[in-house]
């Protein structure tokens, strides 16, 4: 055997030829050509060694002192933890892999590879990894709070600069990843989180990937769903970086309005939502919407003045959330076009993060986010957070969660909002009807349902390797 | 775009040509030559290959799985990690850093039809975590054949392609994808698949103004592996294997 491994001959590969390859790999833009080599040579000579998380003498168990539990996560429990070589508090994310049959979790993997190559202020620092005791630790920075408790506290007025402030950071993160070919998938309030110092960074990567070459093809079952872009909803599969932007611009809404903007409660009923806002695309607008593999055909509504939705808004954040909310993923603004928006630089300037208002103290029990799912003062905010990795009954579960919006709605006290919400039911439909034809191919799209429902299932057993028939793994590549 | 590899762990993880032949002192104790590591290098590389095409994966998952088995043993023996175990794990880990996950237990199924070693899945699974520590977690790498497929478009050499890539994949039969720049290895690959299919493109390298002394380099390190280690004799392979603290 061995010979015939020496011998295996180059062109033995030629056929595996991946077209679809790295996207990072991408072309080193032949004009820049001189200066990389340049940059290359000049660091050559200096290179220093692998940079390591600094002393590690001292054993990692040892260096972070555990605390209190911070929450659960969907695949590890969170300690708060004290780093006494930094004297900084951090947070550690434990994953248990004692009996597990795969390893480290794909999850947690996709995390720390991708946190590994950002550092930047607006996204989540990974400080250290180590395994212990059966178990792979993530040290993170250790964040306050989140955008969701924010927006939910009933007791902070956010200003017009507060919302800029938080807007921009966002697109800072967003744009970094971005350059980086790194789709963020999950944004939501929730994983926005907020430092000490104001700061607000992005979190919770284990949805993302690298993205880049045209024909990759991606699962669709991504982000919380009523952040879900109109091109994700209709099942596209080669989407790009703006999947993060429309996510980014349901969040400005939600920061205008102190409620999510968009909540369906299935596919079918967050896309006839995002049409009763924004109008049923005409052909012209959103040419290549018919080819989607999701595509059903709704009933044209025209779009009601962006106006009446947000009467609060400037005209520049208007201009800016309907640059955000372009139907056709082609026209929509990037992240680093928002940034340079002049919504960024017209009055008033972006509050300083650390002049941001912060949330109320919270109980000493649990410090970091307060349970605020059945506070008196109003309508629960509630994003279907764990939605989005339960992938068998996606649609269900964010049924059960409105159901539970609206009835806390109903069950509490009006809420006093600067705005005229209740304004916004009347000029806002509930949303956009399916016609004859759309209704026709849904019915076969509810019979290919349950295919893709059982594709799922096969998916998830894959990754918790129930499947015993080795062959199977020539479908392994999978569409994530 | 081009921001992109310079700005990425990578990058930074690059080393230099002298370190990265550099005999581990647990390996020298034992009597390893750099001559053997050259080999042991090599064999499992081709190993690793071998293994791929059986659990049926992407050519990136190979090329990555033996960029983390090079790069695991700058830091660590292979005294201290036994590469037969190393090889079959970096696949296994490089299959889910590149999204297209195979079972731990396929791997371990091959591994024991193509060798003697009898480890099992718990094995494999100590060994990832380990492998993660020794890569430092970075997992992310880039690899020369992006940029070359751009790069002979924009040449306009489209002929050159199948003896260009080949040349690609043999050049994780060294250390260089540990030491150059992506994008530098795929242009001495056409460099050289130039000379070979006798196409003149000197005007296009010059135009590029790139270090034809870089170039020259990695060239010489394939010439080196045509030359000297395309086919190693069976003898010289098990020498240096046998070195190695016996396990099994
Ligand atoms: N960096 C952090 N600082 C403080 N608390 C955190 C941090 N990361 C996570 N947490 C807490 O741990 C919980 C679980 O985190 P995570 O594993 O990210 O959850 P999930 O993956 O389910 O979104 C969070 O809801 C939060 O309360
Ligand atoms: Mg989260």
């Amino acid at each position: 055997m061995r010979e015939e491994q020496n011998q295996l001959s180059a062109n033995n590969d030629i056929n595996m030829v991946d077209l679809n390859q790295h996207p990072a790999d991408s072309n080193p833009e032949l004009s820049e050509g001189t200066d990389n080599v340049n940059k290359n040579d000049n660091s050559k000579g200096s290179r220093a060694p692998p940079p390591h998380p600094p002393p590690k003498q001292l054993d990692p168990s040892e260096r972070y002192r555990k605390g209190i539990t911070l929450g659960q996560g969907t695949y590890g429990t969170v300690y708060k933890a004290f780093d006494i070589v930094t004297n900084k508090t951090v947070a550690v994310k434990k994953i248990h892999l004692g009996n597990a049959k795969e390893g480290v979790n794909v999850t947690a993997l996709r995390e720390i590879k991708l946190l590994k190559e950002l550092s930047h202020p607006n996204i989540i620092q990974l400080i250290d990894a180590y395994p212990h005791k059966q178990n792979l630790h993530i040290v993170f920075e250790f964040m306050e709070s989140d955008l969701e408790t924010v927006i939910k506290d009933r007791n902070i007025v956010l200003s017009p600069a507060d919302i800029k402030s938080y807007m921009q950071m966002t697109l800072k993160g967003l744009a970094v990843c971005h350059k980086k070919w790194i789709l963020h998938r999950d944004m939501k309030p929730n994983n926005l989180l907020i430092a000490s110092d104001g700061q607000l960074k992005l979190g919770d990567f284990g949805l993302a990937r690298l993205f880049g070459s045209p024909n990759r093809r991606f699962t669709h079952q991504v982000f919380a769903l009523w952040y879900r872009a109109p091109e994700l909803l209709f099942g596209s599969k080669n989407y790009g970086p703006v999947v993060d932007i429309w996510a980014a611009g349901c969040i400005f809404a939600e920061l205008l309005l102190r409620r999510p903007f968009l909540q369906g409660t299935g596919d079918l009923d967050q896309i006839g939502k995002v049409f009763a806002a924004f109008g049923t695309p005409r052909q012209s607008q959103w040419p290549e919407v018919g080819t989607l593999p999701d595509f059903v055909e709704f009933q044209f509504v025209p779009a009601p003045p962006l106006r009446s939705l947000f009467p609060m808004a400037s005209e520049d954040a208007l201009d800016l959330l309907s640059k955000m909310f372009t139907l056709d993923p082609k026209n929509r603004i990037s992240a680093q076009q928002a940034l340079e928006h002049r919504y960024f630089s017209s009055v008033p300037a972006p509050t300083r993060p650390d002049l941001l208002p912060k949330p109320s103290r919270v109980d000493s029990a649990n410090p970091s986010r307060p349970p605020q799912l059945a506070s008196p003062g109003g309508p629960v905010v509630l994003s279907p957070s764990k939605a989005r990795r339960v992938m068998l009954f996606p649609n269900n579960l964010a049924g059960i969660l409105s159901k539970q919006v609206s009835q806390s709605a109903s069950g509490g006290t009006p809420i006093e909002f600067d705005m005229p919400t209740h304004k916004l039911r009347e000029v806002y439909p509930p949303r956009s009807r399916i016609t004859e034809s759309g209704k026709k191919h849904l019915k076969r799209k509810t019979m290919d349902m349950s295919a893709a429902l059982d594709e799922c299932a096969r998916e998830q057993e894959s990754e918790s390797n129930l499947d015993p028939d080795p062959q199977h793994s020539a479908k392994k590549e999978k569409h994530t | 775009m081009a921001a992109n590899f310079w700005t990425s762990s990578h990058c930074k993880e690059l080393l230099d040509a002298e370190k990265v032949g550099i005999v581990h002192p647990l390996d020298k104790e034992h009597g390893l030559t750099q001559e053997d590591v050259k080999i042991i290098k090599i064999h499992m590389s081709n190993y690793i290959r071998t293994l791929s095409q059986s659990v049926k994966v992407r050519q990136r998952v190979v090329a990555t799985a033996i960029t983390y088995f090079r790069r695991v043993y700058t830091r660590k023996g292979f005294t201290e990690y036994d590469p037969q175990l190393v090889a079959p794990t970096c696949l296994y880990l490089a299959s889910k850093a590149e999204e297209s996950t195979v079972q731990a237990k396929l791997v371990i199924f091959y591994m024991k039809r193509y060798t003697k070693h009898r480890y099992e899945i718990k094995d494999m699974l100590e060994m990832e975590m380990k492998l993660l520590e020794a890569l430092d977690y970075y997992l992310v790498i880039y690899h020369p054949y992006h940029p070359l497929i751009q790069l002979l478009q924009d040449a306009n050499l489209a002929e050159l392609k199948v003896t260009a890539w080949s040349l690609v994949n043999d050049t994780y039969r060294t250390d260089l994808i540990l030491t150059y720049a992506p994008y530098m290895i795929a242009l001495a690959c056409i460099y050289f698949a130039c000379i070979v299919m006798e196409k003149d493109a000197h005007t296009w390298f010059e135009e590029l103004r790139v270090d034809m002394n870089e170039i020259k380099n990695i060239s010489m390190e394939i010439v080196d592996y045509y030359d000297n280690y395309r086919s190693i004799p069976e003898e010289k392979i098990n020498s240096a294997l046998n070195k190695l603290p016996q396990r099994f």
